[in-house]
């Protein structure tokens, strides 16, 4: 049995929690969701998670400070940001602290694909 | 017998003479010739002048009618008698009786005349005062004039009917300091003054000729040249047979009630001025020429202190040397700077008699200065209010050394009384024209007018001002038709009612905002306060003002629209600052269309193809579709600029929109949201997406003032509730940095704004929005950090249904029509 790669989701949009997941075991990897950044956090799935689908904004703790705080816990996990709000000064900042890729939604699946393909490049 | 005879008759004891029968005296006895002291010859002598020696033994008044008498005894030819007085050797005048019997021949025919004059004096002097007054007993007419003439208090005078002086009382003497000898020699009206001689005159002519009383006001030269006002009356002597026989003429002194006339006369003439709103320069030159044509060989001038009463300016000196008066004018009010300065700081008279030994004044040189000028005397007396303020001084100069007699103090103290009426009266028609100039600027300025209407009368009165509104001539009499013309067609039935309550004797006071037709067509808004005084009788008057608010409702009326435009940017400077947010909430449903499409696509190209799983894909596609027309359909509804509508509105849904709307900024800011909305909130009735706004606005400062705060959690509570008076309240609460208290009040003024790039328009569009639904919206700062942001809605009536109502809401609009009554 192929061990599929975890690929956690943590976006506090429902259409984004149900969507996600389905596309990304037609992909081939395993997906866990969750509605917001302390829950994956208390979650056993961190360690596991091989790529974090990251939205930006979310109430309570952000995206952004879910990275800042894996990098505290020395949790190196390889992030695609996702966010609704098309800001093209974000990305190249995120990229710079240590983002793979950050994608504005709605993103197709080709771009979805690449992302993951250049995660998993890289590990 | 001829001798015989003679001696018989001389030996007489009477006084005998015959005469011939044409009355010619041909003897007289010797008793009779000693009697009169005349000779024989003397007396029978003929003389041409008085026909017969012996008439000049007769007096001269008696003598025309003892002879007029004689000559109707012989024309009788029978016995008569007449009565004369004879003057005695020793000159004096004894009355006689003089009886003559005729002797006639067989024929009866006069031959002769006997007559015999018989001593009456004792008789008379017994007799007269029965019947004859004084003047006609010639003996005693001397004595009795003295007796009594010389202790009146007058000039008393006897004249001739001829105008001839007889007798003067001693008064007279005195008076012109001539005898009776000189003054008989004097031509008639010679004493009086050439002025009033030819009246004197001509009036004493008419009197003598009509045997009327002479009445007149003269003046009549003293010893001493100095003319005095007599009133002189005189009246006619009459004798028993009604014949004027001498004038008694009386010359009483009025000299010094012709000066308090003339002075009264002068004062009156002053105070006309002074009432007549002359100048009070012109008055006090009139006072000064005045003074100087009264008394004469004087100078006036009166100087005033300045409004600061500090230094003298000029009042008045007309016939004083420019060049003296201006080197008064100016000095400080003190006792150096010269005497009337030193008049008025001290508020006491200063005289100065004689200048050429003065020593006051030196430091201002101002006795050389005078003397230059010829000037040697001064008096200067303070002129002071009623309330004792002083006013100024005024000043008597003479040539020469004087010092002022009491009467002329008397006359100093009535001319500064008037000059200081005539100041007073001045300096308070002045403040009173200034405060009048004020009250019409101010009313000019506040576009007021105000009015006056005794309604027992009917008396009306405008202010100028009141006229100008109302665009009426104020030559043009006030009349109830006029004043209604003006009104409003629906406002004149109110005006009329009001009109007729008040005459009925309600008492009508009223505040209102009419409207104002004007001929040319145009309206003014006109607020209106009417009140009702009682006047001192008791009886109803009513005091007005009248303010032209036109301008003030027009751009109250532009104001409203400006609102409603900058309601307008408002929302499109939110759409601009929301774009991201709207972008979002779109982009949220679109992300998961797409992946759910994507999914659905390769779930169908597996092989198998995984159609149940297509099949929830494509199910989760369309939901996913219909929420992003959701948020479309709610931003249109948000945007759309449109006339405000009237609808029932649920405020908790309307709430929920805007927060759904807002959740990504609100998830942005990391804030967290709570939602208290109060299950059983009744509807209200306004504009939905007005108060969306209004709520979206109070979030996203409530958003602003959290955004600078790390230290506490950004915390924000939005909460519907009824509140005490069954209103709808809405309130937003945050944990950010608040405002001070004492800018409370400032935070709803337009352009008003804490923030860096606030525009200031939100609140103050917010308050527009919720007060022209009738509600109220305040901020308080929290007990902790933070503010509170709330409004207050009425809730909407019972059976108020969707575009039923309110219409298009206009601004609030100031214009309280109110109608009291008192009781």
């Amino acid at each position: 049995m192929v061990i599929r790669s975890l690929v956690s989701v943590v976006d506090d949009d429902e259409s984004v929690r149900e969507s996600l997941p389905d596309l990304l075991r037609e992909f081939g990897f395993a997906v866990q969701v969750f509605s917001s950044a302390e829950e994956f956090l208390a979650s056993d799935c961190v360690c596991q998670t091989r790529c974090l689908i990251l939205d930006i904004a979310m109430p309570g703790m952000s995206g952004p400070d879910l990275q800042r705080e894996l990098t505290l816990r020395q949790k190196e996990i390889p992030i695609v940001f996702i966010t609704a709000h098309r800001d093209e000064t974000v990305r190249p900042r995120l990229l710079e602290q240590g983002a793979v890729e950050c994608l504005f939604k709605p993103f197709s699946d080709t771009a979805l694909r690449e992302a993951l393909n250049a995660v998993f490049r890289l590990s | 017998m001829e001798n015989e005879l003679s001696r018989v008759v001389d030996a007489l004891p009477g006084l005998v003479w015959t005469a011939l029968p044409d009355g010619r005296i041909d003897f007289l006895n010797q008793r009779w010739c000693e009697y009169s002291g005349l000779s024989v010859e003397e007396a029978l002598g003929v003389d041409e002048a008085y026909g017969g020696g012996w008439q000049t033994a007769i007096h001269p008044e008696d003598l025309p009618g003892l002879l007029e008498r004689w000559r109707s005894i012989l024309v009788s030819g029978e016995q008569g008698e007449m009565e004369a007085r004879l003057r005695r050797f020793d000159g004096e005048y004894r009355w006689f009786l003089f009886r003559a019997c005729p002797l006639v021949d067989t024929s009866g025919l006069v031959v002769k005349w006997c007559g015999i004059s018989t001593d009456v004096e004792d008789r008379r002097r017994a007799e007269e005062p029965l019947h004859a007054p004084w003047w006609l007993r010639s003996s005693e007419r001397e004595r009795h004039f003295r007796s009594i003439g010389d202790s009146i208090p007058a000039l008393g005078v006897l004249m001739t009917p001829a105008g001839e002086v007889e007798l003067v009382n001693r008064q007279v003497v005195e008076y012109f300091g001539a005898t009776l000898e000189e003054l008989k020699g004097r031509a008639v009206g010679d004493s009086f003054h050439p002025e009033d001689r030819p009246d004197v005159l001509a009036r004493w002519r008419a009197s003598v000729e009509a045997g009327h009383p002479y009445d007149i006001e003269s003046r009549l030269r003293r010893a001493d040249g100095v003319y005095r006002w007599f009133h002189t009356r005189g009246f006619p002597l009459r004798d028993t047979e009604g014949r004027i026989v001498l004038w008694y003429l009386l010359h009483t002194d009025i000299d010094d009630r012709k000066r308090a006339e003339a002075l009264l006369a002068g004062e009156k003439r002053l105070l006309d001025m002074v009432a007549g709103g002359h100048s009070v320069s012109e008055i006090l030159e009139a006072l000064c020429r005045f003074v100087e044509g009264t008394v004469s060989g004087c100078y006036c001038s009166v100087v005033l202190v300045d409004r600061s009463g500090t230094h003298l300016e000029h009042g008045a000196a007309p016939s004083l040397p420019a060049g003296f008066i201006n080197s008064i004018i100016g000095r400080p009010v003190n006792v150096d700077s010269g005497p009337c300065a030193m008049a008025a700081y001290l508020n006491k008279q200063v005289i100065a008699a004689d200048l050429t030994s003065e020593t006051r004044w030196g430091p201002y040189a101002w006795c050389p200065m005078a003397l230059a000028h010829g000037l040697q005397a001064c008096w200067s007396t303070p002129i002071s209010s009623t309330a004792g303020k002083v006013l100024g001084a005024f000043a008597i100069y003479y040539d020469q050394p004087r010092t002022p007699t009491t009467c002329e103090q008397r006359l100093i103290q009535q001319f500064t009384h008037i000059a200081s009426i005539a100041v007073e009266r001045a300096q308070s028609d002045a403040a009173l024209k200034r405060s009048e100039a004020f009250l019409a600027e101010a009313q000019r300025l506040s576009s007021t007018g105000s009015f006056s209407w005794r309604v027992a009368t009917g008396e009306v009165t405008w202010s100028g001002e009141l006229y100008r509104i109302f665009e009426l001539d104020e030559a043009v009499p006030l009349t109830k038709e006029l004043i209604s013309s003006r009104f409003d067609p629906e406002d004149a039935p109110f005006v009329r009612e009001m009109i007729e309550r008040a005459r009925d004797g309600d008492v009508v006071e009223f505040e209102r905002e009419f409207r104002l037709q004007m001929p040319n067509g145009s309206v003014k808004y006109v607020h209106t306060v009417a009140h009702a005084n009682r006047d001192q009788n008791g009886r109803p008057e009513y005091i007005g003002a009248v303010q032209d608010v036109t301008e003030r409702r027009l751009s109250e009326e532009a104001l409203g629209k400006v609102r409603s435009e900058l309601a307008h940017v408002a929302r499109i400077t939110s759409l601009g600052a929301l774009t991201a947010s709207i972008a979002h909430e779109v982009n949220q449903p679109l992300s998961g269309i797409i992946t759910n499409a994507s999914t659905c696509l390769r779930m169908l190209a597996a092989d198998p193809p995984n159609v149940e799983g297509a099949r929830e894909t494509a199910r989760r596609t369309i939901r996913d579709g219909n929420r992003a027309s959701d948020v479309i359909t709610r931003l249109r509804a948000l945007f759309a600029k449109k006339d405000t509508t009237t609808e029932s509105v649920d405020l908790n849904e309307a709430t929920r929109e805007v927060i759904a709307l807002s959740l990504s900024e609100l998830q942005r800011s990391r804030v967290i949201l709570r939602r208290e909305l109060a299950d059983d909130l009744p509807r209200v009735t306004g504009d939905r997406v007005q108060f969306q706004q209004v709520i979206l606005n109070l979030l996203r400062n409530a958003l602003d003032a959290m955004s600078g705060v790390y230290d506490r959690p950004r915390k924000l509570v939005i909460r519907t509730e009824r509140d005490e008076d069954d209103r709808v309240c809405l309130t937003v609460q945050d944990t950010g940095v608040g405002f001070e208290p004492q800018a409370a009040g400032r935070l709803f003024e337009a352009f008003y704004s804490t923030k860096s790039g606030g525009m200031g328009i939100g609140l103050s569009v917010s308050r527009s929005i919720i007060e022209s639904h009738h509600g109220r919206l305040w901020a308080a700062p929290n007990d902790g950090p933070g503010a509170t942001f709330s409004f207050s809605l009425p809730r909407a009536a019972k059976g108020v249904t969707d575009t039923h109502g309110l219409g298009v809401i206009r601004m609030p609009v100031t214009a309280a029509r109110r109608v009291m009554r008192n009781s």
